[in-house]
């Protein structure tokens, strides 16, 4: 019989349940979503690919000229590649509704 | 006379028998479930229908197209047997109980000794599900049907007392005349009362809900009994226990509080009276049924044979005992 | 089965891989006799991800994140064990407040953590609606840790050399006031413990462990600690910033399932308690400091309390950006005796409740045992046998 008095108080509340995806709820700031990538401020060192837990990114030819392939169904979103980043060169965005039928590579590709 | 039994077929296969007490429990599970949610600060169903109202008949459907297996070492014939006669005798049950009684003043088979039949039918269905278990040849169901005859054991000695003191006094044994009593003498309502919360209890024990989920004890047993049937088995016994809820609450509201009759609803035909009236009273005991299933944890088996003999039959002697008196003194019947 | 009773006969049912009572595959073979258990054979390592081989191939900072993705519940507190061993490998200290973030953000998970255990454990006893309430209330928590890191697990807060983050004074508010209602919250809870009867039937005197059982089987943790023993890596043997933090160890002296509800409740209360202290008293600073990328020869253990009990890292580096050999050994398996011991005399319908009073993250668990799959024998090595199959691979008998 404890919980009756909880149970009263929810019959006059409204449930807290969001009806998703008609109701979502607000992403924080700095929230860990999909990479981003700057090719005004990259040079291609590498760094990134280094780092990378989940070898989700590649580095496709060598120095300023380089390009990147991001795997998105291989990244775990750590934002270890933002961190190591010596030019800030990357960054990440809230982008968080990620799901597809094929695996998602993209190609960050210069101009 | 033509007449007569083409009225008879109707109220036996359309209202209120069969397409009648079809969606009459399809609703009653969905009052359950919504109820069940909203004390749980959760929305239930939602998108089927209006308010998720065809979530139940829409899970009744996807079970029936779903594939049907048998377990290789399985008895075949329980397998197929149980589920058919589960649903069988709970309909049958119904027509013993008055639920809007249009073309005879009484329930559809009304006679003199149904309660004694309806308390008969209880107890075997309690024992075909068991043989639902047992014949399934699975460890986790073998533990289920053995659990189903424990509570058996548990729930129908007070229920029975608690029904019979009704009868007692109401001095008849049938169903439709007690309702009727009732309305006219409310003051046996009031003396009934402890033996409708004993009749609560029992029938949260008959009907498998927490706290007396026992015999399908998810986190235990897989799903007790009922672990090997799917597909149509399946939507046969889900089926059959929402037309025991029905059972349950119109039997309650008839027994206890007095049915469909009621004082007279001014402007409006007595039919529909005696319907709105059995909706409230048993839509009532569903809602109470649904607040006990969320506010206890699980007994375990023995704590709930425990709990019946030592305290249920307990206090529905003294209920007896005090209806007697009071018959005896004059103050009812 | 036959038709006939026979009072001396075992009835076998294995729980697992797959059953509803648990969270995660683990197989628990039980021998019953009527309704009691008389033996239970667990058979752990459904999970095994060869994490550990998997460490050596990658460098320390790549490291970190695979060693947060052991167990998702507990994933902080295996980045902080890890990212501690390494800087004690590198011999560096990290700024310290940075341990003090690193503190507040492994309590806020150990609150996060102890609640998901309580709905679990109230589900498994068929009280679904204190598990739906409990997980409302951890909701906050769950935000609260979002808006610190990011993310809601698996937080990548705590990196070689200190936190990638620091706690902003905005966000600082927001967490004491989550804390103060989460307080509240926790008294409704502890008052519906202590008075629903139907609860306190199923966990009063059920699944009792001695100390004498429970200190000679070697349970860690919230198990330990329900038994009446009193130990706490972070009292026996502070890291981080818990030798400047006053806190209270919790115990509990009845030994059964309730104490273990109790001793977790008491946790939680006690770490709403030290996130207080620590953002009052936090310190200035820097919030990390470099470490090379190449880490000098050594050799390190590293120690934590995770929620379940004490997380234990050995660390052997090589002088190269990778590891030659990191061990883990987490609370749960050392556990798992002692739940073996908890089942043994009970029903049927204690076995959901008593295996899930430990709290078992089976993903952090990982043995593995042999079987042939030709004759369907299997089997298991001791230590001995262990060590000398692995001279015989490395060449060095």
């Amino acid at each position: 019989m404890a919980m009756e008095s909880e149970l009263a108080g929810a019959m006059v509340r409204k449930p807290v349940t969001l009806i998703y995806p008609f109701e979502k709820r607000d992403v924080p700031p700095k929230f860990r979503g999909k990479l981003a990538w700057d090719p005004e401020k990259c040079v291609g060192c590498g760094t990134c690919v280094k780092v990378c837990p989940a070898f989700a990114l590649e580095l496709i030819g060598r120095g300023p000229p380089a390009e990147l392939r991001y795997y998105l169904n291989r990244c775990v979103f750590c934002a270890q590649c933002v961190e190591s980043c010596p030019r800030d060169a990357l960054s990440m965005t809230e982008a968080y509704e990620l799901s597809d039928y094929k695996h998602t590579i993209i190609e960050f590709k210069r101009g | 006379m033509v007449w007569e039994t083409v009225a008879g077929a109707i109220e036996l296969l359309v209202f209120p028998g069969f397409l009648f007490i079809f969606w009459l429990s399809l609703f009653y599970e969905w009052v359950d479930r919504k109820f069940y949610a909203k004390l749980q600060y959760r929305y239930g169903p939602l998108h089927t229908g209006p308010k998720g109202f065809l979530q139940p008949f829409a899970d009744f459907v996807k079970l029936m197209a779903k594939e049907d297996i048998v377990p290789a070492a399985a008895d075949r014939f329980l397998f197929t047997l149980t589920p058919i006669m589960v649903l069988a005798l709970s309909l049958y049950a119904l027509f013993y109980v008055p639920m809007v009684p249009i073309v005879r003043n009484v329930a559809l088979g009304a006679f003199e000794g149904d309660i004694i039949l309806v308390l008969f039918i209880l107890t075997m269905i309690g024992f075909l599900k068991f043989l639902a278990g047992w014949g399934s040849t699975n460890r986790f169901s073998a533990v289920g049907s053995v659990r189903v005859a424990f509570q058996l054991l548990g729930y129908e000695i007070p229920l029975a007392i608690a029904l019979l003191t009704a009868a007692m006094a109401a001095g008849t044994f049938n169903i439709s005349l007690i309702a009727q009593k009732i309305v006219s003498e409310p003051i046996i309502g009031a003396a009934l009362l402890p033996a409708l919360a004993i009749a609560v209890v029992c029938f949260q024990a008959e009907l498998e809900r927490i706290p007396f989920d026992i015999p399908e004890a998810e986190q235990e047993i897989v799903a007790g009994w009922l672990t090997e049937f799917s597909g149509r088995r399946l939507a046969l016994f889900r089926f059959a226990t929402d037309v025991e809820l029905v059972l349950a609450a119109a039997l309650m509201a008839a027994v206890f509080l007095g049915g469909p009759y009621g004082p007279a609803i001014p402007l409006i035909p007595v039919q529909v009276s005696y319907f709105l009236w059995f909706l409230f009273k048993a839509t009532i005991l569903v809602l109470v049924l649904s607040n006990i299933r969320a506010l206890f944890a699980r007994l375990r088996i023995d704590q709930m044979v425990h709990l019946s003999w030592r305290y249920l039959i307990v206090i529905a002697i003294i209920e007896t005992v005090f209806i007697q008196f009071l018959l005896v003194m004059g103050v009812i019947g | 089965m036959s038709g006939e009773y026979e009072p001396e006969s075992i009835f076998e049912i294995p729980v697992g891989p797959q059953h509803p009572a648990l969270k995660e595959p683990i197989l628990l073979h039980f021998k019953i006799e009527g309704d009691i258990i008389v033996d239970v054979i667990p058979r752990p390592a459904y999970t095994h991800r060869g994490i550990e081989k998997a460490t050596e191939a990658r460098n320390y900072i790549q490291n970190i994140y695979l060693c947060e993705r052991v167990c998702g519940i507990c994933s902080f507190i295996h980045t902080l064990v890890y990212t501690q061993g390494v800087e004690r490998l590198a011999e560096v200290e990290p700024p310290p407040r940075a341990k003090y973030i690193r503190v507040i953000v492994s309590e806020l998970e150990r609150i996060h953590s102890h609640a998901l255990w309580l709905g679990v454990a109230a589900h498994e006893l068929g009280f679904d609606t204190l598990f739906y309430y409990i997980w409302r209330d951890r909701e906050l928590v769950m935000d609260l840790l979002e808006l610190i890191t990011g993310n809601r697990v698996n937080y990548a807060m705590s990196t070689v050399g200190g936190v990638r983050r620091d706690i902003t004074d905005e966000v600082a508010h927001q967490i004491k006031k989550g804390m103060k209602i989460f307080r509240e919250r926790l008294d409704v809870y502890t008052e519906v413990v202590e008075q629903e009867p139907t609860l306190r039937k199923r966990v009063v005197d059920v699944g009792k462990l001695s100390p004498h059982d429970a200190v000679a089987l070697c349970a860690v943790g919230p198990t330990l600690r329900a038994t009446g023993v009193k130990r706490d890596v972070r009292a026996d043997d502070p890291y981080q910033a818990y030798d400047e933090i006053p806190f209270n160890v919790a115990t509990y002296h009845t030994g059964d399932v309730l104490a273990q509800i109790v001793v977790r409740v008491l946790e939680m209360y006690e770490a709403a308690n030290i996130i207080d202290y620590a953002l009052d008293h936090m310190p200035g600073g820097p919030i990390r400091v470099k470490v090379p990328w190449n880490i000098a020869p050594n050799e390190v253990i590293s120690r934590g309390e995770a929620p379940r009990g004490e997380l234990f890292y050995y660390f052997k580096s090589n002088g190269t950006e990778k590891p030659e050999r990191v061990k883990i050994r987490t609370p749960t398996l050392a556990n798992i005796p002692a739940v073996r011991q908890m089942l043994l005399g009970y029903h049927i319908a204690e076995i959901p409740i008593v295996f899930a009073s430990i709290d078992p993250c089976l993903s952090c668990t990982a043995r593995f045992s042999f079987i042939d799959v030709k004759t369907g024998k299997s089997w298991v090595w001791d230590r001995e046998q262990l060590r000398r199959y692995s001279l015989k691979w490395y060449g060095k008998q």
